[in-house]
């Protein structure tokens, strides 16, 4: 059967978004910019970035997300993502263990609502007719500077987002359970490009995924869209095999 | 209706020194029961780094020792990814021309393009140009076994005159198909005047509305090679046993294994944003109806179970306008290879006659294209 994960993930559980419950209301942000980079990483991380609920995609692969949310209930922000290529059980996710974001409300309401692992830093986006670019600064460094070159139109039929895991701990009867937490926002196109991907600047390590070197670029996209934020339906215990750790909450 | 086997040879972890050659040498042993047992086609595709999934990637040489220890069993080529990075159109159609004489021409040529960023992506080849050099070479390689010399001026490929030798033994050329597994190619094979390949697996109510299509299509068709190949041949698993429940538990195992190997493969779409993959192709949404059915039950299409419940979805393939099915007796060594051939034997013995004599499915380059 296919390979999965060996990593560990009690030590970054610890500092994990609490999600107290799953009655997260639907919300919309609409016309969020949303700049995607995807590339191939070295096998030697193949496995040892997911934990043993996933399997690693054929070739393992990072995917550079970042999002500027111009109008929400808590603002404009900007979000910077990091997620490993995955599978749980047949379908396809995207591992997200941390990742940075420049609004502290929305850090706030994106961890406990959704449970992602958001921290607060500088996080930008800029669209440019050249290049679409996008830099995240924490602790005093670049951890990531990532661009999309020559956009040219498609369509926003021809994108396709990985549904993300956030590594977060659920209250389960009084006691906190590392779990990893769906999150699959719909979109609804405005415009969508797609380009040369670049990536001048990443710290892996930034990103809890230490040991993802990248070696291949595969593409970049770059979209205007309404993101509804959904409500949370399934749960992933990262400690089971992969047919054994899907829950269904909602 | 005719009966074939077709082989994506899945190799499961762990890859020990004698884990290929033993699962190769298994699937040499499959051909030759079928070719005894009366089986029509034997299938073989192309598949490259699909680990686990598919070790398939040489099927030129796997079908030439599949021909030369069988007799009558058609070999075929599932598919020639007709993609310059992978493959070249001059020596496909060589290699098919030899194929085909040293098998006393029983080679079928199908045509296709890869749906794997896995695969494109590791032959470096430009997503977006696939759909156009398939059609290219398609219109190309019928033409260097016909013309005594051959020369060519194309967008994608280009070549002098030259002899492309040598010949194909059947004349004027081996019957050509397209793999059919992104919606909307059965209409490019129709339109061209070629097979549909089709590598879906079951559902009868998604293929029979694209094989009535297909059928009409094809009428008005400009044929690419000297002849109309309208056939549609379909695939489906095999696991047939007397214990109807047995069989079909073994055989939704196999199902279901084949669809999880399939489903951990990077399709190009989810890779790369393109309109020439305009959706994830032999992946999820066929292969999932194929094994979505109410809890416990048989999903509708598969012929799994015992003999009577094969002959039934049998025959509403065959209404449904099927010639050929292919069947996957395999997925990573699922089923024991003994059990594998006693589902083929039990399948020859009480299923195979009950179709032989039905009508006759027309020989391949003879039929439709008016």
């Amino acid at each position: 059967m296919p390979l999965v994960g060996t990593r560990n993930l009690s030590d970054l559980a610890a500092v994990a978004p609490v999600v107290a419950n799953f009655d997260t209301e639907r919300l919309e942000f609409p016309g969020a910019r949303i700049l995607q980079l995807m590339y191939e990483i070295d096998d030697d991380a193949m496995v040892s970035l997911l934990p043993p609920s996933l399997h690693p995609t054929i070739p393992p692969t990072l995917v550079f997300t970042v999002t500027h949310v111009p109008e929400s209930p808590f603002g404009a922000f900007t979000v910077a993502e990091v997620r490993v290529g995955s599978r749980s059980g047949a379908r396809p996710r995207g591992l997200l263990v941390h990742g940075f974001c420049d609004s502290a409300d929305a850090v706030e309401a994106l961890r406990a609502g959704w449970g992602y692992p958001l921290v607060q830093a500088n996080v930008s986006l800029q669209k440019r007719y050249d290049r679409i670019h996008a830099e995240a600064h924490h602790g005093g460094h670049k951890v990531l500077d990532m661009s999309l070159l020559n956009p040219e139109p498609i369509s926003g039929n021809d994108l396709q987002y990985l549904a993300s895991l956030n590594l977060a701990r659920v209250v389960r009867d009084g006691a906190e359970q590392t779990r990893l937490i769906q999150a699959d926002p719909d979109h609804v196109f405005h415009s969508a490009d797609r380009g040369q991907p670049q990536l001048d600047a990443f710290d892996p390590a930034a990103f809890n995924v230490a040991g993802a070197t990248t070696n291949y670029p595969v593409s970049a996209s770059y979209a205007v869209a309404d993101i509804t934020m959904p409500t949370i339906r399934y749960l992933v215990d990262p400690s089971k095999p992969p047919m054994l750790s899907v829950e269904r909450v909602g | 209706m005719k009966f074939g086997i077709f082989f994506e040879i899945s190799v499961p972890r762990p890859w020990g020194p004698d884990t290929e050659y033993n699962v190769y040498h298994n699937c040499l042993e499959q051909a030759r029961l079928a070719d005894e047992l009366g089986f029509d086609q034997c299938w073989a595709v192309e598949h490259h780094f699909l680990e686990e999934y598919s070790h398939c990637s040489a099927p030129e040489v796997f079908l030439t020792a599949v021909a030369a220890t069988t007799k009558n069993i058609r070999i075929g080529r599932g598919i020639v990814v007709c993609v310059p990075q992978f493959n070249n159109p001059i020596k496909a159609a060589e290699v098919a021309a030899v194929m085909d004489i040293v098998s006393n021409g029983r080679l079928e040529f199908g045509t296709g393009r890869s749906a794997t960023w896995t695969e494109l992506g590791g032959f470096g080849a430009d997503p977006d140009e696939t759909k156009k050099t398939w059609d290219e070479w398609t219109r190309v390689i019928p033409k260097m076994w016909t013309n005594e010399r051959f020369g060519y001026e194309g967008r994608a490929f280009s070549m002098p005159k030259r002899a492309v030798l040598p010949k194909p033994y059947q004349k004027p050329h081996p019957p050509m198909w397209v793999a059919v597994t992104s919606p909307g190619t059965e209409l490019d094979a129709a339109d061209r005047g070629m097979g549909s390949l089709g590598l879906t697996f079951g559902g009868f109510s998604e293929q029979e509305k694209k094989i009535a299509e297909y059928r009409r299509r094809i009428k008005y068709c400009e044929p690419v090679g000297s002849f109309v190949n309208e056939q549609v041949n379909t695939v489906n698993f095999l696991f047939c046993h007397e214990d109807n429940e047995y069989g079909a538990n073994t055989g939704k195992r196999l199902a279901g294994t084949f669809n999880y190997l399939a489903e951990q493969l990077l399709a190009a779409r989810q890779a790369y944003p393109t309109r020439s993959y305009p959706n994830l192709g032999l992946l999820p949404a066929l292969r999932r109806e194929s094994t979505s059915a109410p809890e416990g039950n048989i999903p509708e299409g598969l012929a799994i179970g015992n003999p009577d419940r094969i002959v039934e979805v049998i025959r509403k393939w065959e209404s449904a306008g099927v010639d050929r099915i292919n069947f996957l007796l395999n997925a990573v060594e699922t089923v024991p290879q003994a059990e594998v051939l006693a589902s083929m034997r039990l399948f020859a013995k009480e299923v195979m006659p009950k179709f032989a004599e039905k009508r006759e499915a027309v020989p391949a380059g003879v039929a439709g294209g008016e």
